[in-house]
């Protein structure tokens, strides 16, 4: 079954399109949300909740654009909405606390360890997802993309909705900024190890 | 080693979602869409949205309280004016002693 036979279907309501769709996308979209926001369990979230309005607004779908591109909109759009919310919730933990708020959130300060690294790799790329937290939210999502997920410029541009130039200038400074997060996390690292 | 981290997840492959995700979902679709009840407890119970509630009723008691002490205010006038404008007419005035004739 190929892409525009695909959406067809499941515009048509078509359950067993809907289980190919899920079956075929699935890491793709829980690989993107866990880049941004590096937590296993909120991932999985965001990717029963991408699905979900995969089902109910694939009628809205023209075909403007690829399927896939219109995917990782989607997943990008509820991480980031996903990330506010946790930032939101940050800010307010004060008047929360007053009210016998939980602490479910001070769990989601460990360290990230992303299953797709090798082994030897393992503490540098640790150390990289904590600088990557650091960078703003455009030059994140294009070097997840690149980096984690494979694209392109070019396919981050489509899916980002912006020129090639804006990419590659988005990459350069993603590249500067975890450069300085990270010599400064290992200026103050190091001393510490003396 | 900041070349090590940023090169780090070069070779990275794809995390696979966990297993059996089609279930979840379909769970979470057959729950069914909240109520507006249930909406509406989840927008107040945001704190933003409670402690500008709180404070919006501080604000109308207050409003209302002044309202009442000017209120009150004016009552106690018209009171003062009716006991004056009552007292002025039983007192007698020099015409009234002097001018005894109908």
């Amino acid at each position: 079954m190929n892409q525009p036979e695909l959406v067809l279907l499941l515009q048509q309501g078509d359950e067993s399109a809907f289980t190919k769709l899920v079956d075929e996308w699935q890491d793709m979209v829980y690989n993107t949300a866990l880049g941004i926001v590096q937590h296993a369990d909120d991932a999985d979230d965001i990717t029963q909740e991408v699905f979900i309005q995969v089902y109910q607004s694939v009628s809205s779908f023209k075909g403007d654009s690829k399927f896939s591109t219109w995917l990782y909109r989607i997943t990008l759009s509820k991480a980031l909405d996903h990330e506010k919310k946790k930032k939101r919730k940050k800010r307010f933990g004060f008047v929360q606390s007053l009210f016998g708020g939980d602490d479910e959130d001070q769990a989601h300060s460990v360290e990230f360890d992303h299953p797709g690294v090798q082994l030897e790799k393992k503490e540098r790329a640790n150390e990289l997802f904590n600088a990557l937290k650091q960078i703003p939210d455009k030059q994140r999502i294009a070097f997840t993309l690149n980096k984690l997920e494979g694209q392109s410029y070019q396919e981050v541009a489509d899916i980002m909705n912006t020129t090639l130039y804006a990419v590659e200038s988005l990459m350069g400074r993603a590249k500067t900024n975890l450069k300085k997060v990270l010599s400064s996390y290992y200026d103050n690292k190091i001393p510490e190890q003396k | 080693m900041i070349e090590e981290a940023l090169n780090s997840v070069d070779d990275v492959k794809r995390a696979e979602a966990k297993p059996f995700l089609f279930t979840r979902i379909h769970a979470r679709m057959s729950k069914g869409t909240e109520s507006v009840w249930e909406k509406a407890g989840w927008l107040i119970s945001r704190p933003a949205v409670a402690f500008t509630g709180l404070c919006l009723i501080v604000l109308i008691n207050v409003m209302v309280m002044m309202n009442n002490n000017s209120v009150s205010t004016v009552n106690n006038t018209e009171v003062a004016q009716n006991s004056t404008d009552e007292f002025s007419s039983t007192v007698a005035t020099i015409y009234d002693i002097e001018n005894t004739q109908p």
